[in-house]
């Protein structure tokens, strides 16, 4: 591929104004900020469990105008400091996904179960602040959301890939765009002035071993992918089980009875959120 | 701008519907007599007074030792010296407040004033209509007070519009609290982290305090930024330990995330204290200290300045986020 072309993609995908969510937590949090007698807390509840509406509130309160830009990577943190008013103008301007087809649904599904294994993973291996690990879980795969939307017929062309030639949906990515989501999750995070952690986490849980930074969330995301794929609970656009890394359970010094309990306990969380209906 | 959505009170009731309120200091340089004596009719002399010049040359010295309210310069003065006298004012930073208006031809504005190099706040353009003009110097000296007052970082009002706040409840006899928040150990984090990383903390405690007063529904609020790690607000009294408790929530678990992670696990900064010494400093804290204005016993502004320095102090001493309400019925 053309530096040109590589060049004119990064910049089709950093355009990206109107990303448009499931109708399911967008109507919720619609509901609740109408309402006066909400609170931040319950309207962070439901936000996490939606991956274009806390990468929206993360980058509103991560741009420099707030005058703090990286520093804030938890989504209770960042609607306290935005506001019912911001909240809202965050609210009324995203829409929802004309056309939905099943493998979005299924990409919400998977984002949200990774977000919840990776609260496990980071419970199980004692680190702190689970919840900014939930975010990096739950944003691991926003590139294939931005891909989606601003390169429709490219996406149209890694499916396909996907479904005749038996690739990985990483690998079709590679092919067709060249580049894959972890590049884009990078250049997203960069340009959004998300936090450090964050952007690891987004951008490493394919090549946990290449963190620079916070190798920590990007193994936690690796493993948390890993294991809701596992579970097969949604889909990350293709039926594969990602390989596990295993210098990223050492690096997390999770062993394999940890693991196991971690797992059990991933699955009651999941049975819990299988109520959730995403399309 | 954050600005007027903090004044969420209503305004008390002006009995007289006047521009100009309170008194207003005009200065005028115009070697025009017809444009003069426009401006001494705008108003009432009890309202707006205008001291008038012919030349710069008188106008300034008064200017520097007694400055107006506004001042209005005709342009139309010899070679262009009005918009040069502008310049000399709005220079200095004692005078910058100060709202300048220029009366100009409409000639002037073809040749293309350039706005960015002349300092003026507003234009009228000649001949004047006696309405207009009443409602721009009145639009002039709000604005004046609302952007100017208003502290450049974080953009809230600031001790201007504090003090007037303040004075407005006392003088009308009204119950108030009066919160005054400010940050512990925010200079050995400015010292360790610098002071670009000091403002962010102090942007998000405007942010923190701003939206957790806004999310009351109270019936009436005012925050203001005093300056560094300085805040105010005035709040009704019987919500006034809700908000200190909802503050402290709100700030205490967003701090840690404006500290590099090995300080945030340490829970301590090395830093130099007070006097100089190498200390492990903990964490910022938020203290609050409250004033209550029982049955509009405070008389001014100063006093409740005064009260609120004292307990402070008291809050300073405990370690951590504390509020401390001043009780005395007295």
């Amino acid at each position: 591929m053309t530096d040109d072309l590589h060049i004119e993609r990064k910049d089709r995908i950093l355009q990206v104004s109107d990303l448009p969510t499931l109708p399911t937590a967008l109507e919720e949090v619609s509901r609740l900020v109408e309402d006066p007698s909400s609170s931040t807390d319950q309207i962070a509840k439901v936000i996490a469990y939606d991956q274009v509406l806390s990468a929206k509130i993360l980058k509103m309160v991560n741009s420099p105008i707030y005058g703090f830009p990286g520093r804030i990577g938890s989504i209770s943190h960042a609607l306290v400091l935005l506001g019912f008013n911001v909240i809202k103008g965050v609210i009324v301007s995203t829409s929802v996904f004309d056309t939905m087809n099943k493998s979005m649904a299924g990409l919400w599904e998977h984002s949200v179960g990774c977000a919840l294994a990776c609260a496990e993973v980071a419970k199980t291996a004692r680190l702190k602040d689970p919840e900014e690990y939930s975010v990096c879980g739950l944003l691991h795969d926003l590139g294939k959301v931005v891909a989606a939307v601003q390169l429709p017929d490219l996406k149209t062309e890694i499916d396909r890939r996907v479904a005749e030639d038996d690739l990985t949906y990483r690998e079709a990515e590679q092919l067709v765009l060249g580049f894959d989501h972890e590049r884009i999750n990078a250049w997203l995070a960069d340009h959004w002035h998300l936090p450090l952690m964050i952007r690891e986490g987004m951008s490493r849980h394919h090549t946990p071993l290449r963190a620079q930074h916070f190798p920590a969330a990007a193994c936690v995301v690796h493993v948390g992918d890993f294991l809701v794929r596992l579970f097969e609970y949604g889909s990350g656009g293709d039926d594969n089980v990602p390989e596990l890394e295993p210098k990223a359970l050492r690096l997390l010094k999770i062993g394999g009875a940890e693991l196991e309990r971690t797992m059990d306990a991933l699955s009651e969380k999941l049975i819990d959120v299988a109520s959730v209906s995403f399309a | 701008m954050l600005h007027q959505s903090h004044l969420l009170e209503e305004s008390p009731a002006r009995s007289d519907r006047c521009l100009f309120n309170p008194f207003v200091r005009g200065m005028l340089i115009t070697q025009d007599d017809a444009l003069a004596e426009l401006f001494h009719s705008l108003a009432p002399t009890e309202r707006m007074q205008w001291e008038r010049f012919v030349s710069t040359v008188g106008a300034m010295e008064r200017l520097f030792t007694d400055p107006p309210d506004i001042l209005v310069v005709d342009d139309t003065l010899e070679d262009g010296t009005g918009a040069r006298f502008v310049n000399i004012i709005k220079s200095e930073n004692v005078y910058r407040k100060l709202p300048v208006v220029l009366c100009l031809n409409r000639d002037e504005l073809q040749g293309g004033l350039l706005w960015n190099q002349v300092e003026a706040d507003d234009f009228l353009l000649k001949p004047l209509d006696p309405a207009e003009t009443a409602s721009r110097i009145s639009i002039a000296l709000n604005r004046s007070v609302r952007s100017l007052d208003a502290n450049p970082l974080s953009n809230l009002p600031g001790n201007t519009s504090i003090i007037q706040r303040i004075q407005e409840l006392v003088d009308m006899g009204r119950e108030f609290a009066l919160l005054y928040c400010d940050l512990d150990h925010f200079k050995s984090y400015n010292d360790k982290y610098g002071f670009i990383r000091g403002d962010e903390v102090l942007m998000m405690t405007s942010r923190v305090i701003v939206n957790t007063v806004r999310s009351m529904g109270l019936e009436y609020s005012f925050v203001g930024h005093v300056g560094g790690d300085d805040y105010v607000c005035i709040v009704p009294m019987a919500r006034a330990e809700e908000a200190c408790r909802r503050i402290i929530a709100n700030f205490d678990p967003i701090l840690p995330s404006f500290y590099d992670p090995e300080d945030r696990d340490r829970g301590t900064i090395l830093a130099e204290d007070r006097r100089g010494e190498k200390q492990n400093v903990p964490l910022m804290s938020i203290s609050i200290a409250v004033v209550m204005n029982h049955g509009g016993k405070i008389r001014h502004y100063g006093a409740a300045a005064y009260a609120a320095s004292q307990l402070k102090k008291l809050a300073k001493e405990k370690e951590g986020s504390v509020y401390v309400i001043d009780q005395r019925l007295s």
